[in-house]
Parts: structure tokens; C-alpha cells; sequence
């Protein structure tokens, strides 16, 4: 059977700057507010709520049972959550949508990495328990071996990671959510120490504190909330193995087998806004996607100037339907990733038009 | 990062020579930084002026204690302009008395009692309170109970646990139950 | 409902306080492979995996399905982790339901785990802090409250926890076999969280539960019978308000009766065969049995203190020995979804209620607040 088109129709961010010791609530009730609102909406339209966080970025259990505050829960709602980025949340109710039963749902995420003493340790607890994290490799250092191996393969030279670390910060110069404060400058990057090589410390991802909501609905009801609806066309998202001896470093087949059941290839993408935390995954999923040389990637600069973890992808889907909102493109993509060295990848086409 | 110091008091299989090796411990440590949120602070800089402080949700008239910054039933803000004093005084709505699981880093030994009390002026029970000045097996919902104050109110900015020794019988007579049946949890 | 879903397999651990013969992707793999065997599929028939766990830091382990992908033949598919609390393992299997409904997959495996011997979770639940009180010191209170106000006399829990454990003795996968298990054994243990006394609180367990559900094309043809899903239901609410009700909480009445009103149910007690629903602590029991709509609000003592929950009873509850007999916190509530549906597929051997058509799986999370819900039968629902 074929399914049915599901809508974009708004979203907000959260300003990355907070007083200190804001909780994921105060950063989640305007913005939802504001989201709805946005489409004449409140928080008793929504049929459907999906959220995404992890527990570990702030070191207590139960992240979303605090964030289930934002949603207004009383009377009781119909609400799940996954322990994923929100991108994850949002295939939750793209999927929960296609029941017929509701006809609006409100995606969203937050993440304090802040919190966090050292998220490089934090993040090896992500890894198999018995054979890798005795290791303890940060995720720096498994990422290296991904570019180590990414590089040797397509002859890629770090002259070409330094030009995306720069251009990220160049476009993101104007976002207020990005932090941008270092060189632009490639042959000064390159003259900067590495930290696990190939990799300096300017390529691996900025983690920023974050918030982020998507409203989505059917296509009727779109209708009438907006007459500028952001059509998902496609989403799919696979995981690889999870042992980096087990596949292929030097590419993300996971990410390529979802582009392919998203039907990235139908059509030209003219955006994409990647989850590439590291330099070097720009080029990688540029690949991976099949994405072409007129396609342009990470428009306000991507996961290197801003990775607020848990709400990256979630922000890439609405930086995507953004694009498509303001007349800019018409056919987009937005990727998630999750896991040492973009283990899982999620793929989201976007649309505009009727 | 891993920590070479177990807890003592489970054995590892590696200490039964000979059984073969089933575990490997691994400790796993991780530090985070907790900031106190800016509602916390006001909360607990009342606290160590022996005051307890809520927020009257402007729109249903509720009153939150401690601090939260929006009523959640209502999703409205809640801000300094809707502080109130509430009483150090209250009724215990109900409450277990805790054997301490002995997992690491508990420092938890003697049985202890934890209630919900509704103090005079709030609509909601704080939770997990400690008892003290009273038996156990005394403990019934419905008592009138007080704070009884720590002299050194340095360490109120942490909350109640901070700024409140433990709470005592009162010596007032008991609220009939069914007076708060609506809030009990 | 667009696609009609059922399960076609299921596969559970031996359950045990410590499976130090399995490593986790193991124990998540003996039930899968079961489920597996029980549809006669392998690991490629599956288009997608569906898991669900209780929080991360039970085993210490940061998203733990990233670890799996590899064990649950998930390369190149797609996995995604859900996380409601304690109502996890029920809510995992609604979304891999939902999943199928519309259209989206075929058949998906889904599978949920705990393995409380690798971690320590009074640990986890408290952040590492001390003075945690575990699930049993926040619940404590709530029952002492339904105690309370329906004036239940005190061997109605000792009751539940003597049958459940006499149905454990029934089932083989279940963690506690406590064969000399009576009311005084029960009334004399230690009293852990006042007025819950040991013998009335749930084992901390290792296991796991997994499900294979198909649509209906895939169910048709499956090699043993298929329990149909005619509903699934789920709810949330706050934890934490003036006036919130916490022993019957409004988000089980809704969740409960969404998903009667779903399957067509009037009658809930006299319709439905069985029930196995979340009951960590014994008085949870008849605290759900109200809020189930099974009874009145104040007679749910009532229904166990006659005998009506036993397996003989008109409303068996638990058959399987419940949570109160093997908890591996994440899977419980999916072992209680697939008890309901082992019952309608006259699967469950010497705990199956005899002729069950058609049952309630039930499970509860977080400060009571956290749902979910499904009604399976053997016969396929009208659509």
C-alpha cells in the first residue's frame, strides 16, 4: 500500500544561550508554545506526542519524565518517547500519523551536554560493554579511524577537512545558535596540532546545550494550518554494525541504504543539512547520499559549530524545512546519526508544493 | 573512566580459584556538573531564612511548593510576582518507613520514615520528607507536623534536606483524612 | 487502522537473578531467536527491530541497541529504542504494532531486556546519590493510601503474592519458584518499604521477552495460530500536581478505557478471559483492577480476597506469575503483553486459562503515570 504524505507545518529552536541552571523544561515550554501557536494550534490539538533524550548527558534517569512537563500532560495525552535524537521521535509520529485517528503531532527534544563533565568519556559508555569500553576510546579517536580510513580510500588530504571546518564557521557566522570562534582561515587550521590524527580539535563537533519541536500533521489538516506545508517525501533510517573491525570504516552504508528507501535519487536534492559532527563525515555522507556537486550541505554550518546532541538531527530536519518555507529550495534533505562514527543514520526528503 | 577500587562486599568470580572467571567488574565513574536552576536558588535562599516559599499559579490559584516557574497544569508562568509564604506547618498525607537498600555509595543504615506533607498554604504535598521525634510504628496519616530547622542553615541553598533537620509531630490534633483524600501523592 | 496486525511469534529467557551464562547481546538473542523459531522465520524475513529497555543506567550502558545492532541481525535495517519507564516493554510492542498498522513494515521483531545482575538499580534510580529508596519507597505510600481509603483488610496482599507465585510454579520461564510460599511466610518477611513486606515486592531479575508481529497477509499463513491485535492504547500524564490521584490515576482509566472502546469491548470483566497486567507490588492488584474498570473504585480487594483473580477464577489475573515473580524491569511489561497473547494462542501450557479468547496485556511506568495497553484475541477482529 502506498502511504500518505505527512506535513511539516512549524517549528521553533531554542536560543542556545540560557541563564545557568535552566532546566530542559524552561527551555522546552516556550518553544512548543511558540510552535503551535505559530499554526493557530494548542496543546489539546496535539493527538500525538513523541520525544527524544538520553539520560547520560545529564547523569540522572528519566530524562523525559521531567521534559513530559512542556507537554501540558493533564488531562492524560497519548505520548511515547526514545531514548534517540529527536529525529528518531519525528519517524515515530510520522509512522503514528498514518493511523488516521489523529491528524496533528508534536515532535521535540532537548539536550544539555553542558552537564556533562567530559562527554568524550560519557560517550564510551555507548560502546559494547565487554570488548570495546574496557578500551575506552572517546569518540574522537573512533572517528579518526573512520577519516584515517574514508581518506585513504578516495585520497582525500586534510586540506580538504580544514576547508569544511572553515566554511562551516564562515556560514555560520550569522546564527545564533552556533559557536564560531576560531580561525577561518585553512592554512592556520592546518597548522593547528592534531589530536587524534588526522583529526585537530577544530574537526570534531561543538556540543551546544539545545531545544527543538516539529509539528507535524496530515495532509488534510496541513492544509488548513498552512498554506506553506513542508511534505516529508521520504524517511527511513538503518544502523550498521557496531564493532568498527566489523564494517567498512571508510563508508556509511547504513546512511546509503536509507537515502535509497527515502528515494533521495528521484529527484535532485538542492539542501542538505547533515549530521556530520566531524569534518570529515561532510565529504563521506556527501557519498554516501549521492548527493551532487549542486547540492548544497549544512547551511548555517552544521553539527561542527553547533551539535546540541539529542536535538541535532531533529534541528537538521527543521533547518531543511526551513529552507523550503522561505521560497530558497524546493526538495531537501535532513540526516540524523547516532552511535561511534555515524553508526545509525536516519534520512528525511522534504518537499514544498501541494 | 574506569575505577580500579570495586566496592568490597560482593566477590568477583576471579576470587573463587576454582570456579572459572563469570565476572569481570567494572566500575564506571562519571562526573557531571549539576547546576541549580535560578528557582532553586530563591527557594533555597528563603530556606535558610527558616521561610518556605511557593509560587499561586495566576490563572487556576494553586499553589506550588517548591518552586517550578509554570503551572504545569495550566502551562502559564509562574514568576517572582507569584511567590507566597507557605507555613513551616503541615499534615502528613501519607508515608513508608524505608529499610535502606545497601547499594554503592548508600550511607543509609537505620530504618527511617518518609511522608508526604501537605503544609497550610499549599495545594501540593512535598514528597519523601524525613520524620523525626517520633516513633515508626507511631506514624499515621493525618498528623500535624513541623519543621524542625538545622541551626547551621548553610547548606539551605540545597533544598529542604539542606535547611530542615526533620519534621516533628506538632502537637495539634490530627486532620480527619478525608479533609485531603485529593492530596495524597 | 489501516493494517491489521497480530503476533505470530514469541520468545522469552529463562528469567533468573543472575544469567551469568549470557552476555546482554545473548539474553536479548535467546529470546529473539525463540520468537524467531515460534514464527518460523529467520533473521532476514524481519524488516525492521523494535527495543525497548528502562533506563540506560541499570547496566551502565548508553543506548545498548547501538551494541545490539550487530546480535539482533539489524545491519542494514532499521533499529529504534524506545523508553517510557516501567511501562516500557508494553509501550516497545505498541510501537512496533503502530509500525505494521500503518503500513510502513510487514514484520518486525520487537524485543525487551533487563539484566539487573550487571548493574545495580536502587543505583541507577538514584543517580548514584545517597538515601535512594528505589521504586518500592515511592510506591509504599500510594498503597498505604489505597489501604487506606477502601479499608482493604491486610492479608489481601499477602493473598496476591501467594498466587502469583503458585502460578510461577506453573511456568517455567519464571524467575522465583517459591514452592513453600504461604500467607504466613509472606506476612512474617521483612517489611522493606512499610506496608510492603518482602514477599510482596518483585524479584530484581535478568531476562528478556521478544515478539514477532506481522500484518494480516504475513498472519494468514503463519505456521501456528496468530493472536490478533484488535487494540493498543497508551497514556501519560504528570507525576506531580495538586489533586493528581496517584493510587487510581486518571491516565490508566483513559488508557484502559481507550483501548476497550478500540476492541469493542463493553464488558470488560465479563468479556475479556484474562488479564495479565504490571503488578510489581501485590496490592497493585487490586489497585488495578479498579483502574482496569474491572470493578468499582473500593471493591478491587474484593475480586482477589473471593478468589475471582486465581486462575480458576471468572478474571484470572497473572497467570504467569506477573512481575511479582520475574522482573527484568525493561522486558516486564512486554511480558505481559505476550502472556496475554501466549493465553489467546492456547500457547502458555500448564498456566493457560482454559478456552481464553481474548486478553488484556497491561503495563504501568514512572510515578504511576506512564501506560499502555492491548487487547489481543484469537478470533481476527471485524475491521
Amino acid at each position: 500500500m502506498s502511504l500518505q504524505d505527512i506535513a511539516i507545518v512549524a517549528w521553533a529552536e531554542a536560543p542556545r544561550e540560557q541563564p545557568e541552571g535552566t532546566t530542559d523544561s524552561a527551555l522546552l515550554i516556550p518553544i512548543i508554545s511558540e510552535a503551535l501557536e505559530a499554526v493557530g494550534l494548542s496543546r489539546r490539538d496535539v493527538g500525538f506526542w513523541c520525544s527524544g533524550s538520553a539520560d547520560y548527558l545529564t547523569g540522572a534517569p528519566f530524562a523525559f519524565v521531567g521534559q513530559l512537563e512542556a507537554t501540558g500532560a493533564w488531562p492524560p495525552i497519548n505520548e511515547s518517547h526514545v531514548e534517540m535524537d529527536g529525529a528518531w521521535a519525528l519517524y515515530e509520529a510520522w509512522v503514528r500519523l498514518h493511523h488516521g485517528d489523529i491528524d496533528v503531532a508534536c515532535v521535540y527534544a532537548a539536550g544539555r551536554p553542558s552537564a556533562a563533565g567530559d562527554m568524550g568519556e560519557v560517550l564510551g559508555v555507548q560502546l559494547d560493554p565487554y570488548y570495546l569500553q574496557p578500551l575506552w576510546p572517546d569518540h574522537i579517536a573512533l572517528a579518526a579511524l573512520q577519516a584515517d580510513a574514508f581518506m585513504r580510500r578516495t585520497n582525500t588530504n586534510e586540506r580538504v577537512l580544514a576547508e569544511v571546518v572553515a566554511a562551516a564557521r564562515t556560514v555560520a557566522s550569522g546564527d545564533a545558535n552556533a559557536v564560531v570562534d576560531g580561525s577561518t582561515d585553512v592554512d592556520e587550521l592546518l597548522r593547528a596540532p592534531t589530536v587524534a590524527g588526522p583529526l585537530r580539535a577544530h574537526d570534531a563537533p561543538t556540543f551546544t546545550d539545545g531545544a527543538a519541536t516539529i509539528v507535524l500533521a496530515t495532509a488534510d489538516k496541513a492544509a488548513e494550518l498552512t498554506d506553506n506545508p513542508v511534505w516529508i517525501r521520504g524517511i527511513d533510517h538503518r544502523i550498521d554494525a557496531h564493532y568498527p573491525t566489523m564494517r567498512d570504516l571508510s563508508r556509511v552504508h547504513s546512511a546509503s541504504v536509507a537515502a535509497e528507501a527515502a528515494g533521495v535519487a528521484n529527484a535532485p536534492i538542492e539542501l542538505a543539512e547533515l549530521s556530520a559532527g566531524f569534518s570529515h563525515q561532510v565529504p563521506m555522507l556527501i557519498e554516501a547520499l549521492g548527493l551532487d556537486d549542486n547540492c548544497a550541505v549544512n547551511q548555517s554550518g552544521g553539527s561542527i559549530v553547533a551539535d546540541p546532541m539529542m536535538v541535532t538531527g531533529l534541528v537538521r530536519i527543521a533547518r531543511a524545512a526551513q529552507a523550503i518555507t522561505t521560497g530558497a529550495k524546493k526538495r531537501t534533505l535532513a540526516h540524523a546519526a547516532s552511535g561511534p562514527a555515524l553508526q545509525q543514520n536516519l534520512v528525511c526528503v522534504l518537499e514544498g508544493g501541494q | 573512566m574506569a575505577d580500579d577500587k570495586p566496592p568490597q562486599d560482593k566477590p568477583t568470580g576471579a576470587e573463587e580459584p576454582d570456579k572459572p572467571v563469570r565476572f569481570m567488574r567494572q566500575m564506571v565513574s562519571l562526573d557531571y556538573i549539576a547546576h541549580q536552576s535560578p528557582l532553586a536558588r530563591r527557594y533555597g535562599a528563603a530556606l535558610a531564612e527558616k521561610r518556605v516559599v511557593g509560587q499561586r499559579c495566576p490563572k487556576c490559584s494553586l499553589v506550588y511548593v517548591p518552586l517550578r516557574g509554570f503551572c504545569p497544569l495550566c502551562v502559564v508562568e509562574m514568576t517572582e510576582n507569584d511567590e507566597v509564604d507557605v507555613s513551616d506547618h503541615g499534615t502528613i498525607t501519607t508515608f513508608t518507613i524505608i529499610t535502606p537498600i545497601q547499594y554503592y555509595g548508600q550511607q543509609e543504615r537505620e530504618d527511617y520514615t518518609l511522608a508526604s506533607i501537605l503544609l497550610d498554604g499549599a495545594d501540593q504535598t512535598i514528597g519523601q520528607q524525613r520524620l523525626g521525634s517520633i516513633d515508626n510504628s507511631e506514624v499515621r496519616p493525618g498528623i500535624r507536623v513541623k519543621a524542625v530547622w538545622k541551626d547551621d542553615l548553610s547548606g539551605a541553598e540545597s533544598g529542604t534536606g539542606g535547611a530542615i533537620e526533620h519534621w516533628e509531630p506538632s502537637g495539634e490534633p490530627d486532620v480527619d483524612p478525608a479533609e485531603f483524600e485529593e492530596h495524597v501523592s | 487502522m489501516s493494517v491489521q496486525a497480530a503476533v505470530v511469534g514469541i520468545g522469552q529467557t529463562k528469567h533468573a537473578k543472575c544469567r551469568d551464562d549470557l552476555s546482554l547481546a545473548g539474553l536479548v538473542r535467546e529470546a529473539a531467536i525463540r520468537a524467531l523459531e515460534d514464527a518460523g522465520m529467520g533473521w532476514s524475513d524481519i524488516e525492521a527491530v523494535i527495543i525497548g529497555t528502562a533506563p540506560d543506567s541499570f547496566e551502565g550502558l548508553m543506548m545498548p541497541e547501538l551494541y545490539f545492532a550487530d546480535a539482533l541481525g539489524c545491519v542494514g535495517k532499521p533499529i529504534m529504542r524506545v523508553h517510557t519507564a516501567g511501562s516500557v516493554g508494553g509501550s516497545t510492542a505498541v510501537v512496533a504494532t503502530h509500525l505494521v498498522e500503518s503500513g510502513v513494515r510487514k514484520r518486525v521483531l520487537t524485543v525487551a531486556f533487563e539484566k539487573q545482575s550487571e548493574g545495580d538499580t536502587t543505583w541507577g534510580l538514584s543517580g548514584g546519590r545517597s538515601g535512594g529508596v528505589g521504586a518500592g519507597g515511592y510506591f509504599a505510600p500510594h498503597v498505604r493510601s489505597y489501604i487506606e481509603r477502601s479499608g482493604a483488610p491486610d492479608y489481601v496482599g499477602w493473598m496476591v503474592a501467594v498466587k502469583d507465585r503458585q502460578n510461577a510454579l506453573k511456568n517455567p520461564y519464571a524467575h522465583l519458584q517459591l514452592e513453600n510460599i504461604t500467607f504466613e511466610s509472606v506476612k512474617e518477611s521483612p517489611m522493606v518499604w512499610d506496608p510492603v513486606h518482602r514477599l510482596e515486592s518483585c524479584p530484581t531479575s535478568d531476562g528478556a521477552a521478544a515478539m514477532v508481529i506481522v500484518d494480516a497477509d504475513t498472519a494468514k499463513v503463519a505456521p501456528t495460530p496468530p493472536a490478533w491485535i484488535h487494540a493498543t492504547a497508551i497514556r501519560s500524564e504528570l507525576g506531580w500536581f495538586p489533586g493528581r490521584d496517584a493510587v487510581n490515576p486518571q491516565g490508566g482509566q483513559d488508557c484502559s478505557a481507550d483501548v476497550y472502546k478500540q476492541a469493542g469491548i463493553t464488558n470488560p470483566r465479563e468479556e475479556l478471559d484474562m488479564i495479565e497486567c504490571y503488578v510489581p507490588f501485590s496490592w497493585y492488584e487490586p489497585m488495578w483492577m479498579e483502574n482496569l474498570h474491572i470493578t468499582e473504585r473500593g471493591d478491587g480487594w474484593k475480586l482477589t480476597e473471593e478468589g475471582h483473580t486465581a486462575i480458576d477464577g471468572d478474571i484470572p489475573v497473572n497467570c504467569s506469575g506477573g512481575v511479582l515473580s520475574s522482573n527484568p524491569i525493561g522486558a516486564s511489561g512486554m511480558l505481559r503483553f505476550a502472556e496475554a497473547a501466549m493465553q489467546v494462542r492456547g500457547q502458555a501450557g500448564d498456566h493457560q486459562v482454559p478456552n481464553a479468547h481474548l486478553a488484556l496485556g497491561h503495563a504501568y511506568g514512572g510515578a504511576a503515570q506512564y501506560f499502555a495497553c492491548w487487547v489481543v484475541g484469537s478470533e481476527r477482529p471485524e475491521s
